[in-house]
């Protein structure tokens, strides 16, 4: 048993590349954004990517997840080209995703429950109790009190839609997250805790987090690597002890040696 | 989902999920195998209800999860494991898990503290009581609404009276960037929709009227029905659906992005300058798009009366001037600047309820619309009784 399992067992979880993209290219109109972009996901990582406005962040974000057609490139995930993929194979990987968007993009005529049951009826036949019971458990599981369920989305605040903005994100237990700005519009207290949350639901459902941030709590407490955007391309990764320590490019020593990043590691 | 071999796992070995239940010394075990996730959860949970609950014999009996057999776990497949795990529980069996791997013993606890909540009924369903009350809501709400909007026809009268006595607060730019959009870029549509309902009335006159052999009088009909009523009515219609939807939407959006309160800190009163140049600006434009359309309707039913009955433009003036007189003229013209009036105070009026949110700045436009149409119907048909009664 244990042979045969060795020998099944053909990469181990550090090397394991979940999203691979090589070579993209996107611009608008005259506005080149990348010229050349490598990044590169491993499963079980919290992969922070910064960099400054304009630098298209949120636009990355949007081409992995297939919103957004770049120019050139190729982008390949769980080891398929996405181009190369049918109608149906598509529809199947994208239950294997969950996306955050800014403000939780919350479904406005649905109840919370609801919202958190759109991907189980969109993708999966269940009975209605099963998906009551599997709604409320990832409503607590994000945090949010079981009175919340029958709210609307206009009846909560930022935070608690942001909150099941992620229960709805991990309706299927996703293998990837992507989260676009999770604590941007955030009191202090409350970006912590949804820092903590995050570090929490990844370690707990062994969550890949590809997260987009501004934050450098947010860097600091969750990313175990960080990717910075900047002059049209990757300049570099790292852990953010790493960059913090050679930051080689001007951005980065700006962004992590400044006085609000001291802060932060304070 | 987590796996129980962090690595790739070729596809040959996904076991189906699936579990038994062994007697093991003195312990019952449901041995599970195979992928426990969202996706196999509907099998699962029908095959876990149709299991008995073993009976414990004697009280040192105790329940085991033995889930060294599962491949993959999520959490819907930890909920049904900690479900089943309680329900042994309740029925006196000590129940613990078995072959459990460190992420999945994270994720079975997590599963186990957040599951144990009660959860609130939705009260948001149908109910009689419910039912009642949302119409007494309804009810009161049209008359909130008529004092709301009688309260801000005052304001907008006080407001008129403050501007006629200190000219310099009236506000020329804006008024005339509003006399141009909507009366200058309002006149196609109206002078069209106008020509074009002229010439249905008088085609449809003239085919029903032949039954009796009066089809002449179809060019007596469109002449008095398009100067009392339909040139005003249509023109106002389509006013409140041009303009007094973009009042609410324009002062909506400034409202929604706090401009209105940046107004007043700045001692700039937003009577003065957003609701009192658009309504002064519908109150000079509504008539004269009046005026056009009444003339326009009358064009169009001249057109249809050269193809049906042959009268060219000459004999058509003359039939026309024969049937019709000022009087007919000024009852239409009189009511256009009271529905510019309605028009221009329910526009501004919504646009002010406007909150926060994008959801309820839609909601305003569209019963901006709804109400400012509503209101110029109800004064039409009061304005003709009134004005038949005194003999125009």
């Amino acid at each position: 048993m244990s042979q045969t399992m060795s020998q099944e067992i053909v990469a181990n979880r550090e090397s394991e590349t979940v999203i691979a993209v090589r070579g993209l290219a996107k611009s608008f109109g005259s506005q080149q954004i990348w010229k050349s972009l490598d990044l590169d996901v491993y499963r079980g990582e919290v992969l922070g990517v910064v960099g400054g406005s304009g630098q298209g962040k949120s636009v990355l974000l949007r081409v992995i997840t297939g919103l957004v057609k770049p120019d050139a490139g190729t982008i390949r995930i769980f080891d398929r080209d996405v181009r190369d993929l049918s109608r149906e194979e598509k529809v199947d990987m994208e239950a294997r995703w969950g996306v955050l968007f800014q403000d939780g993009a919350l479904f406005s005529s649905l109840s919370v429950l609801q919202n958190i049951q759109v991907p189980m009826r969109e993708h999966l036949d269940l009975p209605q109790s099963i998906m009551d019971d599997l709604a409320f458990l990832k409503l607590a599981m994000v945090g949010l009190r079981p009175e919340a369920a029958h709210k609307f989305p206009s009846e909560l605040s930022g935070g608690m839609r942001k909150r099941a903005g992620l229960a709805r994100a991990l309706s299927l237990d996703p293998e990837i997250v992507f989260l676009d700005e999770p604590t941007a519009g955030l009191d202090p207290i409350g970006a912590s805790e949804f820092d903590h949350l995050i570090r929490k639901l990844q370690q707990t459902l062994g969550l890949t987090v590809y997260m987009v941030t501004h934050d450098l709590d947010s860097i600091f407490t969750v990313c175990d690597r960080v990717a910075v955007l900047a002059d049209n391309m990757i300049v570099k990764t790292g852990t953010p002890e790493q960059l913090r320590r050679k930051p080689e490019h001007p951005w980065i020593e700006e962004y992590f040696c400044g006085e609000r990043a001291r802060a932060a590691k304070a | 989902m987590l796996k129980r071999h962090t690595g790739v796992i070729l596809p040959t070995r996904a076991a189906a999920p699936g579990f038994r239940i062994e007697l093991r010394g003195t312990a019952f075990c449901l041995v599970a195998s195979g992928s426990w996730t969202v996706r196999e959860v509907t099998d699962l949970d029908g095959g876990l209800k149709r299991l008995r609950v073993p009976i414990p014999p004697t009280p040192d009996f105790t329940g085991e999860m033995d889930i060294s057999g599962i491949e993959q776990l999520d959490t819907a497949g930890a909920w049904l494991l900690q479900r089943t795990a309680r329900l042994w529980e309740a029925r006196g069996l000590k129940t613990r898990f078995s072959g459990m791997t460190e992420g999945f013993e994270i994720l079975l606890e997590e599963v186990r503290r957040r599951s144990t909540q009660d959860r609130p009924a939705d009260e948001g369903g149908a109910s009689i009581s419910g039912l009642v009350r949302e119409w007494g809501v309804a009810v009161t709400g049209v008359g909130r609404e008529a004092v709301l909007l009688t309260g801000f026809l005052g304001a907008v009268t006080a407001t008129f009276v403050r501007i006629a006595s200190q000219i310099w607060r009236f506000r020329p730019v804006s008024f005339v960037h509003h006399l141009d959009h909507t009366g200058f870029r309002a006149v196609p549509i109206i002078a069209l929709i106008c020509a074009l309902i002229g010439a249905v009335i008088m085609q449809q006159g003239v085919v029903q009227l032949r039954t009796f052999g009066a089809e002449t009088f179809a060019v007596n009909m469109v002449g008095i029905l398009s100067l009392r009523e339909v040139g005003v009515l249509l023109t106002a219609i389509m006013v409140a659906g041009r303009s007094g939807s973009a009042f609410t939407a324009e002062i909506g959006s400034m409202k929604m992005r706090e401009e209105i309160d940046a107004m007043r800190t700045l001692g700039i009163d937003p009577m003065e300058t957003l609701v009192a140049p658009r309504v002064l600006a519908l109150i000079v434009v509504v008539p004269l798009l009046t005026f056009l359309g009444d003339m326009m309707c009358l064009v169009g039913g001249g057109l249809m009366a050269q193809v049906y009955l042959g009268l060219d433009a000459a004999a058509y003036i003359e039939t026309l001037h024969n049937a019709i007189d000022m009087r007919h003229f000024f009852a239409g013209m009189i009511k256009a600047p009271f529905a510019a009036l309605i028009i221009g105070l329910v526009g501004c009026l919504e646009g002010l309820k406007v909150t926060g949110s994008a959801e309820s700045l839609g909601f305003h436009v569209t019963s901006a619309v709804v109400k400012a149409i509503f209101l110029v119907i109800v004064f039409d048909a009061v304005f003709a009784m009134f004005l038949s009664s005194i003999g125009i």
